[in-house]
């Protein structure tokens, strides 16, 4: 049976079957399949967080990491974000070496870990107030930027202005890959566990 | 709890990526523009990869577009951040027509009674005449049922008609006239 209308429409198609495809690169794939698979609740087959997994997995499709100098200053212990602000920007670290499979212990290793909610999102910069210092820092405020090339790692962490997230950082690279996303009840816990918060 | 080593893994990806890549980058650069398609891939392949297990047999293609239109949903919402409300409204109302398909120039009149649908109706005459899904197919990749597909699909067509009729009075019903019996063969 045919239908008229069906193909009558499907001309209109921008990507009819006579336009071109780019077959996917190899380097993407060994990319992807260099990612491990992060244990999933058992949540039955809707997943309830996926777009946090989704940006997880944003991340680690480009096998990049945020990179960057971290401007620690006076290494003060009281817990009250009071210090300057702290800055992440994004550079080239090679994600697999530090896209571990998520668990509490390692985690718990990261040095520098704190709760924030996003004031600003603009572009590819992100403005986070710290609410709690999990550990290793004193700012009050985090920015995290990428520079060009690299925004999607921003866009990987569904960031929006309000919204409280969780973030951990190695040698100043922002980890991305399943340590760091939107505050859920799951990974607070889990930093609460790591931390000891 | 599937226990597989990794190397076949690899390869059940690897075929996997052999048989939806191509019509999921169609599906793709239908809906964003070509510099932001590359990105939605890469990121529907590697939730392919995570979800590897839950890949349901014989629904390979409507759930692959499932994961896409999950994946395109949260790209959109990063990049409605990024512009300003006067922007967003432009992006929103002409996702694709600057594409400029042959088709397009030959259909002016279809082209604009489909681009002046809203959006969901839109969206479920392109799975059908684009990706040329069948309304069981459609239903899977959007998380319905095929009877409700049934009804919304044929509620698009008479809006798409009606639509058509209003931009050329002198030929009404042109596209709705149509039935099955004239069209089995």
């Amino acid at each position: 049976m045919t239908d008229q209308l069906r193909e009558r429409l499907a001309r209109l198609d921008p990507m009819h079957p006579g336009v071109d495809t780019e077959p996917p690169s190899r380097e993407l794939l060994e990319g992807i399949m260099s990612t491990p698979v992060i244990e999933q609740p058992e949540t039955g087959p809707e997943q309830k967080s996926n777009r946090w997994l989704v940006g997880i997995a944003a991340a680690a499709a480009l096998v990049l990491a945020i990179g960057g100098v971290i401007a620690l200053t006076g290494g003060g212990t009281d817990p009250v974000a009071s210090g300057p602000p702290l800055e992440l920007t994004a550079g080239g670290v090679d994600l697999t070496a530090m896209c571990m499979v998520f668990s509490v212990e390692e985690l718990a290793k990261a040095p520098l870990a704190f709760e924030g909610t996003a004031t600003s999102v603009e572009g590819d910069i992100v403005t986070l107030t710290v609410d709690q210092w999990f550990k290793g820092g004193d700012a009050g405020e985090v920015i995290l930027n990428a520079p060009q090339g690299m925004e999607a790692l921003i866009a990987s962490i569904p960031f929006e202005t309000g919204g409280q997230y969780l973030i951990t950082a190695y040698d100043g690279n922002v980890n991305y890959c399943g340590f760091s996303g939107e505050s859920t009840p799951e990974l607070r816990a889990a930093y609460e566990q790591a931390f000891g918060a | 709890v599937e226990v597989s080593s990794e190397g076949e893994r690899r390869d059940r990806f690897e075929a996997l990526v052999a048989d939806v890549h191509e019509p999921l980058q169609r599906y793709i650069r239908r809906r964003v523009a070509a510099d932001e398609a590359s990105d939605v891939l890469s990121d529907v392949l590697l939730t392919m990869w995570r979800r590897l297990d839950d890949v349901p047999e014989g629904a390979v293609m409507p759930w692959s577009y499932g994961v896409a239109r999950r994946t395109l949903s949260n790209h959109r919402r990063a990049a409605s951040r990024h512009l300003k409300l006067v922007e967003r409204l432009e992006t929103e109302r002409s996702p694709v027509v600057d594409d400029d398909p042959a088709g397009l120039l030959e259909d002016p009149e279809l082209a604009e009674a489909l681009a002046g649908l809203p959006a969901a109706d839109q969206e479920i005459l392109r799975l059908w005449a684009w990706e040329q899904l069948e309304p069981r197919e459609i239903a899977l990749s959007l998380g319905s049922t095929a009877n409700a597909v049934s009804l919304r699909l044929s509620r698009a067509r008479k809006k798409l008609a009606d639509a058509m009729t209003r931009q050329d009075p002198t030929s009404p019903g042109h596209i709705g006239d149509e039935t099955a019996e004239e069209n089995r063969r």
